[in-house]
């Protein structure tokens, strides 16, 4: 009965959250379209501010595109996996099997091992977006193309390259360590995560920078023809293969152990009782 | 906004990781980690009975070992109880084997003495009548050898005298005496 009441509380308020950002964005639709000289003074291929994308009338960066793009393969895999691979799985696996078995073993043990105390919903978490960002960097090595709002045909880059999905990525991982902190030890966990205040910025500009910075790179080298030949495949695959694992890495880890930091029960210090004995020994009788 | 920061698109970005962390839970970790988890239990169960199955195989062994130890001892205890009660009856055996030969011993010297005073009494009496018998011989033959010496004698020197031929009578005559008092011997 416990649990039930636990699922429906759970389902309840991810259907909240899910409508309280319908309600966000639609609410603010209208506020940036004064931003657009900002942006056109910004005219930078790295903010994407010429290039914006239209999803269903409202003007986003490509990065967002790119972002429901991963998610959408990500989500039409699973559910191939679900519905085929799924039911015949076998005891001793195959090697399709065994990936998908290795993926998801691995996320939960790191969130059992980070995370002793709570863990299963941090294991959910960081696989999700351990995926989201391993996918996401190497959907860029794809180089979809779509038209942007001023007729440019604009490849999609890698959705953490863009600074809203950056910032996205590292305040929900922060959120998620506040909501362990929270139910683990109530206010107490609440204080643990808001000491680290930083955390959400420097996760946020880590993921924006580290992605950015190869977008760059990237980009200065398909830049000139000279440097266009077989250095874009070390620089332009290798480095993002290697970038999409160090960034996968570096965010669920630290989420993990931050999350395992705060979930962790508060136990009482013995109380001091050194003076109270010296001051005794002080006072006994020789 | 500065490095084109939009709430709204930050939102939207929000919201596509919140579906894809749902979707991703439901549709794939989940059901994965559940599998996982029920060939874990499998394996641990099987794992369990295994170790169970040890387990009694060793008590069982142990219990075996210690029913053997007791057999043998029962056995050895047996043995000396048996070897005991052997003794006793041997010693028994031997002491109604003992009481027998002493018995057939005495019956038999019983016997030997009765059979020694008959054949003493028997011998005695044949004794007697032998002595008796030489006695009467002795006395018969004594006092008729001795008349009959004296008879010889005179007959001896009445022959010397008159005839030769007389002589050859008494020959004959003490002869067929002589013949005669050996039978009756």
């Amino acid at each position: 009965m416990k649990t039930r009441t636990k699922k429906i509380i759970c389902w309840s308020a991810v259907a909240l959250v899910i409508i309280a950002l319908i309600v966000g964005i639609v609410l603010t639709d209208g506020l940036y379209q004064s931003e657009e000289e900002i942006s056109e003074v910004m005219k930078d291929a790295v903010l994407h501010e010429e290039n914006t994308i239209n999803l269903f009338g409202l003007e986003v960066n490509p990065g967002l595109i790119s972002a429901y793009a991963v998610t959408l393969i990500l989500l039409v895999f699973a559910l191939a996996v679900r519905i085929f691979a799924l039911p015949r799985f076998k005891t001793v696996p195959g090697k399709f099997q065994l990936t998908i078995e290795s993926v998801v073993g691995w996320f939960d043990r790191l969130a059992k091992t980070n995370s002793p105390h709570r863990n299963s919903f941090l294991g959910a978490y960081i696989f999700a977006a351990g995926s989201y960002i391993f996918v996401g960097t190497l959907f860029e090595l794809t180089g979809v193309a779509v038209q942007a709002t001023s007729g440019n045909s604009v490849a999609l880059p890698a959705p953490l390259s863009d600074i809203n999905g950056a910032i996205a990525m590292g305040f929900l991982s922060y959120f998620v360590i506040l909501s362990g902190g929270i139910v683990s030890n109530g206010l107490r966990g609440v204080g643990r995560t808001l000491k680290d205040f930083s955390l959400p910025i420097s996760m946020s500009f880590r993921l924006f920078g580290a992605l950015l910075s190869g977008l760059l790179v990237t980009e200065l080298v398909y830049y000139y023809i000279a440097l266009s030949f077989v250095l874009p495949v070390i620089v332009g695959v290798l480095f993002t293969i290697l970038h999409a694992l160090i960034q996968t890495y570096v965010l669920v880890m630290l989420t993990s152990l931050f999350y395992g930091e705060v979930s962790e029960p508060y136990e009482k210090k013995p109380k001091k009782a050194k003076r109270k004995t010296s001051a005794a020994e002080q006072n006994k009788p020789l | 906004m500065p490095l084109n920061i939009n709430w709204q698109q930050i939102l939207l970005h929000l919201l596509n990781l919140v579906i894809l962390a749902v979707g991703l839970y439901l549709i794939l970790y989940k059901p994965v980690k559940k599998f996982m988890q029920k060939r874990e239990d499998a394996y641990k169960e099987r794992e369990e009975k295994t170790q169970a199955a040890l387990d009694d195989a060793q008590a069982k062994q142990e219990e075996y070992s210690l029913r053997l130890a007791k057999v043998d001892e029962e056995s050895a205890q047996k043995r000396e109880e048996a070897a005991k009660e052997m003794a006793a009856v041997r010693e028994q055996k031997l002491a109604e084997a003992g009481k027998q030969a002493e018995d057939i011993v005495d019956a038999a010297r019983e016997r030997a003495k009765k059979e020694h005073d008959r054949i003493i009494n028997g011998v005695s009496e044949d004794i007697k009548s032998i002595v008796e018998e030489m006695t009467e011989k002795v006395v018969m033959t004594s006092s008729v050898s001795e008349a009959y010496d004296r008879f010889l004698d005179e007959a001896e020197k009445g022959s010397r005298s008159a005839h030769t031929g007389g002589k050859k009578k008494v020959t004959s005559m003490s002869k067929s005496t002589g013949k005669g008092a050996r039978k009756r011997q």
